[in-house]
């Protein structure tokens, strides 16, 4: 009963809070190079990217049409935002505006100096990912080492109090027998959060299916998270990523919402104004070089804001799509006809 | 009044913490307090801007540099004591200083300093 009532508030608040939409969480793909070459990788980054980085200036620009209502966190994300070398001065730019910000790294080149430097600058969350033991995230990562500079940067940006600082582990059918030993890892060098994701079947994985999880290895997935949240060690937690179907409030602290459009904004690369960066490039809804990021932000977004159209395919006449309204925009590429991943009912699957 | 009805109807339904979602593949957001400390290094002898000048703290590793315009800015976390200290390292490259240390208490968030240098 008490379920019910929750579940209902919480669809009226999604609801006014879709119809207020205030911008809380911009990402700004600020270099689509990278160090590495992730066999996963949802951006598909390469070591010399065809796209040159976006100058601070023009992204200032845009921000600056914002008015804002309440604190925004700009994230920094790439490529890898470490290849930057004003990264520290967009983030001194960034917190001079009132906003606050952070990056996601894969912790190869997140030395002590760069730490020190990045805290100075007024960085004030990170994220790093491990995927996995040495062996699996060195494979997925595909570079030799890249495991014992992640566990080094990890070890690091842990020993901050000042940082909001996780982990992020894609889970994959190469690793998911390691997460035990990875939680007392993470445990031993003081980790204090653990989010872990899925990987989709976008970017360089949808030609990999050896990386996707079947709904077996999935479920196993959801029960690992549900049991460490019980024992209040760390706040490990599965990415807002998707709907989870049974296991919605035991492996989150709150129902999905996908907020793509909604709360969450993105500048990319080459000045489009879309969400996260991982959804496809159709839902892109303006550019900064030609639009102000703000008039769009107010007046775009249509079909991030109104999911209606996602009934279609398997979602047309599913009784949880109230709860699930599609589920998490990025799982929709291509012609959208059919949602890429749909976890409704994985329990008896 | 509509951001009141959202924050009761968010804790309510127990997604309070949902006010401080963090996107799929992004950070958690920062909402911690620090304090900010900025301004500008000058000669005490001719007033002009002092570039290079190392702005040390009394956090392990925390430092800045003035740029071209003299101007320095660093974040620091929150603390009783902030001692600060200006030295000149390279050299005669942009004159020759001499070292100053300064203690600030009180911090309300954000400092603005203008420092005046002595020529050695």
């Amino acid at each position: 009963m008490t379920g019910r009532i929750n579940r209902s508030l919480f669809r009226l608040f999604r609801k006014l809070e879709t119809s207020a939409h205030p911008l809380n969480y911009l990402f700004w793909e600020c270099t689509t190079r990278c160090n590495l070459s992730c066999l996963h990788c949802g951006s598909d980054c390469s070591k010399e990217s065809g796209i040159p980085d976006m100058p601070l200036p023009d992204f200032l620009r845009a921000t600056d049409t914002i008015q804002r209502n309440g604190l925004i966190t700009v994230v920094l994300t790439g490529g890898e935002p470490l290849l930057r070398r004003d990264l520290e001065e967009c983030g001194r730019q960034i917190r001079k505006r009132g906003m606050r910000w952070g990056i996601v790294s894969n912790g190869y080149l997140y030395n002590k100096e760069r730490h020190n430097a990045l805290l100075s600058a007024g960085m004030g969350a990170l994220t790093i990912s491990l995927d996995g033991l040495e062996n699996s995230h060195n494979w997925l990562r595909n570079t030799a080492g890249s495991f014992e500079r992640a566990a080094q940067a990890i070890a690091l940006a842990a020993s901050s109090a000042r940082l909001n600082f996780d982990v992020v582990t894609c889970v994959n059918p190469h690793n998911i027998g390691e997460l035990e030993e990875m939680y007392y890892f993470l445990l031993s060098v003081k980790v204090k959060a653990w989010r872990l994701f899925t990987i989709a079947p976008i970017g360089r994985a949808e030609l990999n299916p050896e990386l996707l999880l079947t709904d077996g290895k999935f479920s196993q997935l959801m029960d690992f998270i549900a049991s460490k949240r019980e024992l209040k060690q760390m706040d490990v937690k599965f990415s807002c990523e998707s709907y989870t179907g049974p296991y919605e409030t035991r492996v989150r602290d709150g129902y999905f919402f996908c907020r793509a459009g909604i709360n969450i904004g993105s500048i990319l690369a080459d000045g489009s104004i879309s969400a996260c960066p991982n959804i496809d490039h159709s839902f892109v809804q303006g550019n900064i070089y030609r639009d102000n990021f703000f008039e769009v932000w107010q007046h775009g977004f249509t079909d991030f804001r109104d999911r209606q159209w996602a009934r279609r395919g398997k979602c047309a006449g599913c009784n949880e799509f109230k709860d699930c309204l599609g589920n998490g925009l990025h799982l929709w590429h291509g012609d959208k006809k059919e949602v890429l991943v749909c976890r409704k009912g994985i329990a008896e699957r | 009044m509509k951001n009141l009805i959202l924050k009761i109807l968010g804790s309510i339904s127990l997604t309070s913490v949902l006010f401080v979602f963090q996107a799929c593949y992004g950070t958690p957001q920062d909402m911690e307090q620090d304090n900010q400390f900025e301004g500008i290094v000058k000669s005490k002898a001719s007033g002009n801007v002092i570039k290079g000048i190392k702005v040390s703290t009394n956090f392990e590793g925390r430092q800045s540099y003035t740029n071209e315009n003299g101007e320095f800015s660093i974040f620091l976390p929150l603390a009783d004591e902030y001692k600060l200290t200006f030295e000149d390292v390279d050299s005669t490259v942009n004159g020759a200083f001499t070292k100053y240390d300064t203690v600030i208490t009180d911090v309300p968030g954000y400092v603005h300093l203008d420092i005046l240098l002595q020529p050695k």
